[in-house]
């Protein structure tokens, strides 16, 4: 963890420009690096691999990531869009517009960052793309009990992962159901989605929340144990099925076609919609906190 | 990387048969690449009416690959990143441009499908799958642009020719006899799915 910039005094409110400035710094950092633990992951998937060209795949993918830490440049040239996860502190106190902050401070990146990002802001209806675009940046607000900062995440999503995400509702589907219907979106996957991917699986609550949940569950460090136990046996099981798909890196064959499946659910009625989404291999994700004191903390 | 086959583009006819899926090569020559699907629609245009496209694509390759390409000060060209996208997005146009261009070097990532891979065969070309979030590698592999065409575009979408040294590797997808990785593991998933599926049962009652 690192800590910098001491913004503002103690007891002053969270300003408008520290959640501008680092939503921008957030999803800039996080075009240029592959996150450590997903690293890790690889590597260890490398020196458990059988499969020759699959090694070679996943050896090719280490390159990758450490040239782009080198040389500063961009893993994917497909910066994808600009996705948020804002938790605000129940005791957070800030002043301005932090929506507004969000959105300023994309632009201002878009109009700085260098290399420059190709135009990935699509107009569903016309298929315009451009660096603007209604509710862009996409942004989820939470909020959390008992803290008194404001922490941001940072998850740009593309077409090559992205389009895979998919949600079906259930009326009280066993865990041999939601299972069944995980690998039915693993299939539909196949190659395409640069495996190694990362499944996030949300289960029940409504519509909009098991998919809320879906994606949350991709934010979770590789390697973490799901603290609730059914779900974590679960999560093993489906870790090594999807593996015994034989898609490989890059889908091209191999046995780590998955890192990681973090599952998360919420209660709801017998209704129980089912949501799973992909992060492609790259994983990109960033997340750092706003204090209170004004200082910033770096997690990832 | 010395290990690796290199080949040089645009692909001969001659060493696109003699490729075989699993196949991990390098490239280097000229390619030519784009990101768009309104570009496909354009040279589908050009093949139907019978015109030649901005930068000529017969008997060589078109990749799936999107790059920013801008101008320089001294009035050349410079592309800043190159990266992969997924190619099944054209699977109903790439038949017909495969056929009439006699392509013998497609690419991309993720695969093209069964109505590609019967027309690859026909004609003698091989799908070369890139690794995707592989800009360092690929970028680096540029070293020169020779033309850049319907400007018009968003820039990934632009018709885009490049000089390359040993862009790779990159593994042979789909080759020119018939063989597509992609079919072949998507069938071999689903052949073990049952087993897949009681195997889940299994660990959920043990």
């Amino acid at each position: 963890m690192t800590f910098f910039g001491k913004e503002s005094l103690p007891a002053m409110p969270i300003t408008q420009q520290a959640v501008k400035t680092l939503s921008a710094q957030l999803y800039d950092w996080s075009l240029r690096r592959v996150p450590d633990d997903t690293k890790d992951a690889l590597r260890r998937a490398r020196a458990t691999e059988t499969h020759e060209g699959a090694q070679r795949v996943l050896e090719i993918m280490l390159g990758s990531a450490l040239r782009a830490e080198q040389t500063d440049r961009f893993v994917c040239s497909d910066a994808g869009v600009p996705v948020f996860r804002v938790t605000l502190g129940a005791n957070a106190r800030w002043e301005g517009d932090l929506k507004a902050a969000i959105t300023e401070g994309f632009a201002e990146l878009v109009a700085r960052i260098q290399p420059p990002l190709l135009k990935h802001v699509t107009n569903p209806l016309t298929n315009e793309r451009g660096y603007q675009g209604k509710d862009m940046p996409l942004v989820t607000w939470e909020v959390e009990s008992g803290v008194d900062w404001i922490e941001i995440a940072c998850q740009p999503k593309a077409l090559g992962s992205g389009r895979w995400a998919q949600a079906e509702t259930f009326s009280f589907p066993s865990l041999a159901d939601i299972e069944a219907y995980v690998m039915k979106a693993v299939m539909q996957a196949g190659s395409q989605h640069c495996p190694p991917v990362i499944i996030g699986v949300g289960i029940g609550g409504s519509f909009d929340v098991a998919a809320k949940i879906a994606s949350k569950a991709t934010y979770r460090a590789i390697g973490t144990v799901n603290p609730e136990p059914v779900l974590a046996a679960m999560e093993e099981r489906l870790l090594r099925a999807v593996n015994a798909t034989g898609f490989g890196p890059m889908g091209t064959g191999g046995d780590t076609t998955a890192l990681a499946v973090h599952v998360d659910y919420s209660a709801g009625h017998g209704y129980t919609p089912v949501a799973v989404c992909f992060n492609c291999w790259i994983n990109r994700r960033t997340r750092a906190r706003i204090h209170a004191d004004g200082t910033v903390e770096r997690m990832e | 990387m010395n290990e690796y086959r290199r080949i040089r583009m645009p692909m001969t006819r001659e060493d696109a048969r003699s490729l075989r899926a699993g196949d991990m090569i390098l490239l280097d020559g000229e390619i030519t690449i784009t990101a768009g699907l309104p570009t496909h629609h354009r040279i589908l245009a050009c093949a139907e009416e019978g015109r030649d496209p901005p930068i000529d694509i017969r008997n060589g390759s078109l990749l799936h690959l999107g790059s920013y390409s801008q101008d320089t000060a001294d009035g050349g060209l410079e592309v800043l990143y190159m990266n992969p996208t997924t190619s099944t997005r054209f699977n109903p146009i790439m038949p017909r441009l495969i056929r009439h261009f006699g392509l013998t070097a497609v690419g991309g990532k993720g695969g093209l499908d069964a109505g590609c891979r019967q027309a690859m065969a026909e004609v003698g070309c091989v799908y070369l799958s890139f690794l995707g979030g592989g800009a360092p590698l690929h970028s680096g592999a540029i070293t020169g642009v020779k033309a850049v065409a319907w400007n018009d575009l968003v820039a990934h979408y632009r018709l885009v020719r490049l000089s390359v040294q040993g862009l790779g590797p990159v593994t042979v997808g789909i080759d020119a006899h018939g063989n597509s990785l992609f079919e072949t593991l998507s069938a071999q998933a689903q052949d073990r799915m049952p087993e897949i599926l009681a195997q889940l049962d299994r660990d959920r009652s043990g």
